[in-house]
């Protein structure tokens, strides 16, 4: 694959430790300082820092894992300490402190909790600094006459880390009480499961040991008392649920849930108090813990993603610098109006839309694009909230509000999407809702018959009270048939495969994914980093001149670049040679050409280096003639040209496998992507996919999938970046790749782990293959059911029938999932 | 007699259990289960100096507290 000229450029690249981070790094790269090696001055300035402060004890506690080396972070950090910065962020308590929630950024484990929070209580004037684990908020209290916010920041900034404010009243409040309320319930249920599982044991047993009726009686009176806290305080939810959907006219699972274990409660409570059978305050408080737990981990996905909007509503600049009479203010965003000028400067994020006035320069889109080279763009084009101004000073007029802005109108998107996330339970569970309602109406019917023509039709009441006697049966229906069905046939063979799919790195975050992937009919797929890797890989390269010196240079030159093609080739570089930088002066960005430089040798004398496309070559008078379809960086000393690269995005394998699986399945296959057309038709004709959308952005995408759902189709997103995220939450089954932003795989119901499109292809065939299973099972049931209920309407379930048919209905279905485990992929 | 010392069993049990689950709803509904990363973690530690600078934290507290009370009211 690559041309080389028998030049032999350093033995394997060693290995060193970083002391403070303990990442590695080619050896010639490091910081040497004593017998210690760093691979930055960040890391370098840290670890002396926390060894002079006493905090040594850091590196025990962090063992062998590693951590990022220290951010830099070159803002204005006199803006924590304005009055737009208070009135958004700061609040003050009942005694008269400061509180603010912040995220901190850059924390890997419990070390660096402690290192943070013994740092910040050692700071005077800190009254309380409490970081979550789990999330990476802290709320900060302290003395402001005694410590500044900037200070805080800073110090947190000194040992490697960052912050930023949040404004924690909104839906992060909600989300943590919704938490730890569904936590406390989920709890309970657990707790009285347990308990009543063993006391269930007990009672099971007796039927073959032989039991008091009296002892039986105590057994039933504690798993009442177990049973109770579970239907009316965990399954309280449930009740709420069922209410809501019975107002809006909806038959959802919760009247199941609850509807059933109701019923099953009132059985056993007449059993309880004196009618003859069996109680079933087990199956009660199994249905209900079963639901909840499943229950529970959608709430904790659902606050996992306010996290995470939070972090990025975090990131998001609070002020941008406008020209107010020729001269330079900055204003807050939301005070910004339409036809404002506004100032960006190198490195700085636009925060809202409008079109250049004054200035060229290279905008970074990919946060809405997915596409990682930046865009040139000059006076009269448009700028969008969100990208990136990556190497020049830039003027333009806004012409939308904060509010208006894409970046705004995205996050607001997805909020409004984290609350609304349709809800294919109900969709999924089809077959159960049907056969449930059927019991219901047998158990009404039976009800009606028993009390109403009972003694006509000669049916033995046994001398109970006719109503009671009535009651008692139909209810009994109910319980042979509901227990089974609702809480088995489906979440077994769900949970079988959900830890086949684990085994294979596909995380799914819920088992109803699995139906809904296995039913799909159209799977939407991004195009950069989910179909494509994602990041340019050279492909070819031409050393034309073999001198180690003239490559140092050029390494040189990669390294005071930023660019995605100069990043790459660098890393090309680094993977392969072992080279060192060179002092290189005047280092200038030529706009969407690429890069030129100085050097001057120990003669004094003054060569150009230029690295970049062949229009750099072109401008500077190089005779160099080079074709190719591909991304192309070439580097030239002087007139002449030492090494030429020749990149590209490659598709990832399984691609055409994938499609083609999916077209044989039925599924309607489609690509989106805010690339432009002609990439976007080349690789959708290499891949198979005859359907794809070009130039898109974030918003149309999630308008595509809307579209395709409002036609009554099933669809799958497959997506990585925060370009995608609107449509993945839109989306029936939003699949994120394992490399994907944060927010990505927050609202994603799917993660891959292994970034691969073969275990995508491996999550439809088990999908498919569990799903199957489910269908068996509720055949199974049916059958079941087909047998036994017949003999309870007709009152002639007997207690031991009833335990053994419903131990026996559960082994079938747990003993024919388990067969899903039986095919390899 | 069994019967009888059998419903005591019971009821006994029925009741540690249920003070167990209030100290743990109790603990909970405090937020100290919020963070279980943290919570897991915290295992490892308790050492010596961790213990001397958790009471160390509460000193400071109590008397960054004290310092503001008699602040506001000289004022």
């Amino acid at each position: 694959m690559y041309e080389m000229n028998n030049i032999i450029l350093g033995s394997l690249v060693s290995k060193t430790r970083c002391d403070h981070c303990h990442l590695e790094f080619n050896d010639s790269v490091m910081i040497k300082d004593d017998n210690l090696n760093f691979c930055c001055k960040g890391c370098q300035g840290v670890y002396h820092l926390l060894k002079d402060d006493g905090l040594d004890s850091f590196y025990n506690k962090l063992g062998n894992k590693t951590i990022t080396p220290p951010i830099e972070v070159d803002d204005d950090i006199n803006r924590f300490d304005t009055k737009s910065f208070e009135e958004m962020f700061i609040s003050t308590n009942e005694n008269g402190f400061k509180q603010i929630d912040l995220v901190i950024e850059g924390i890997h484990c419990a070390a660096c909790i402690w290192l943070n929070e013994k740092v910040l209580y050692d700071t005077d004037g800190i009254v309380s600094a409490d970081i979550n684990f789990t999330n990476n908020k802290a709320k900060i209290i302290w003395d402001d006459d005694e410590v500044s916010l900037s200070e805080i920041i800073k110090k947190i900034r000194s040992i490697g880390y960052n912050a930023y404010a949040y404004d924690a009243s909104a839906a992060d409040e909600q989300a943590v009480k919704s938490k730890r309320d569904y936590f406390i319930r989920m709890m309970v249920a657990v707790f009285a499961s347990m308990n009543i599982m063993m006391l269930s044991v007990a009672k099971y047993t007796g039927f073959f040991t032989g039991m008091d009726e009296e002892v039986r009686h105590f057994v039933h009176l504690g798993e009442f008392i177990l049973a109770t806290p579970v239907l009316f305080y965990s399954g309280w939810i449930f009740f709420r649920g069922a209410y809501y959907g019975l107002r809006n006219r909806i038959l959802n699972m919760d009247f199941l849930v609850s509807s059933g274990a109701t019923l099953t409660y009132i059985y056993s409570l007449f059993i309880l108090f004196g009618a003859k059978g069996e109680s079933y305050f087990d199956s009660v408080a199994m249905i209900i813990t079963f639901v909840l737990v499943g229950k529970y981990l959608e709430v904790i996905g659902k606050k996992s993603a306010v996290d995470t909007l939070d972090k990025i509503k975090g990131t998001l600049p609070l002020e941008a610098m406008v020209i107010v009479d020729g001269k330079k203010k900055s204003l807050p965003l939301n005070s910004i109006k339409v036809g404002d000028i506004i100032e960006l400067r190198s490195g700085e994020k636009v925060c809202i839309d409008g079109v250049i006035t004054n200035g060229e320069g290279n905008f970074d889109e990919s946060s809405l694009t997915g596409e990682s080279l930046p865009v040139y763009k000059k006076e009269g084009q448009k700028v969008f909230s969100g990208t990136i101004n990556s190497d020049s000073v830039i003027r333009y007029e806004a012409t939308k509000t904060y509010k208006n802005s894409t970046l705004n109108s995205i996050v607001t998107l997805l909020e409004d999407s984290l609350s609304s996330k349709p809800k294919i339970e109900y969709k999924a569970n089809e077959v159960s809702k049907g056969f449930t309602v059927t019991i219901l109406s047998l158990s009404l019917a039976t009800f009606l018959v028993w009390y109403f023509f009972g003694i006509d039709l000669g049916f033995d009441y046994e001398g109970t009270n006719h109503f009671e006697k009535s009651f008692i049966v139909a209810i009994s229906v109910i319980v042979i048939a509901c227990p089974c069905a609702l809480a088995l046939a489906t979440p077994i063979a769900s949970l079988i495969g959900i830890s086949e799919l684990a085994k294979k790195g596909l995380l799914f975050k819920e088992a109803k994914y699995i139906e809904s992937m296995a039913k799909a009919d159209t799977l939407v797929m991004d195009k950069t980093g989910t179909i494509t890797k994602g990041h340019l890989q050279v492909k070819k390269m031409r050393i034309l001149d073999d001198n180690i010196h003239k490559l140092n240079l050029l390494y040189s030159l990669l390294d005071s670049s930023t660019h995605p093609v100069s990043k790459s080739v660098k890393r090309h570089l680094d993977d392969n040679f072992q080279l060192s930088l060179k002092d290189i002066s005047n280092v200038k960005n030529v706009e969407s050409k690429g890069i030129v430089a100085k050097y001057k040798n120990v003669d004094g004398k003054v060569f150009n280096l230029l690295g970049g496309n062949t229009d750099l070559l072109k401008e500077n008078n190089i005779n160099y003639k080079f074709d190719s379809t591909n991304t192309v960086y070439v580097f030239a000393i002087n007139t002449r040209v030492i090494a030429t690269f020749e990149l590209i995005d490659e598709i990832k394998e399984g691609a055409q496998e994938l499609v083609s699986d999916a077209l044989k399945n039925g599924l309607n296959v489609v690509m989106l992507t805010g690339d432009n057309y002609s990439v976007a038709s080349k690789v959708a004709s290499k891949v198979g996919i005859k359907d794809f959308e070009a130039n898109i952005n974030p918003i149309q995408k999630a308008e595509y999938v809307e579209k395709l759902k409002k036609e009554g189709k099933t669809v799958i997103m497959a997506g990585d970046g925060i370009n995608d995220s609107i449509a993945l939450a839109k989306s029936d089954v939003a699949i994120a790749m394992g490399n994907s932003s944060d927010i990505t795989i927050s609202v994603s119901d799917v993660v891959l782990l292994n970034n691969s499109l073969e275990s995508l292809l491996t999550a439809f065939k088990i999908s498919r293959r569990t799903y199957k299973f489910i269908k068996q099972n509720l055949a199974l049931s049916l059958i079941y059911n087909a047998i036994t209920i017949p003999l309870a309407m007709a009152g002639l379930v007997i207690p031991l029938v009833a335990a053994l048919s419903m131990s026996l209905s559960s082994l079938m279905v747990v003993g024919n999932s388990m067969r899903i485990k039986e095919k390899k992929y | 007699m069994i019967n009888d010392t059998l419903l005591m069993m019971l009821i006994v049990g029925l009741v540690v259990s249920f003070a167990i689950l209030a100290v743990f709803i109790w603990g909970a509904k405090g937020g100290q289960f919020d963070d279980s990363r943290k919570m897991m973690d915290g295992l490892l530690y308790d050492g010596t100096e961790d213990l001397n600078d958790a009471v160390k934290k509460d000193e400071k507290i109590k008397k960054v507290k004290e310092n503001k009370k008699s602040e506001s009211t000289k004022e």
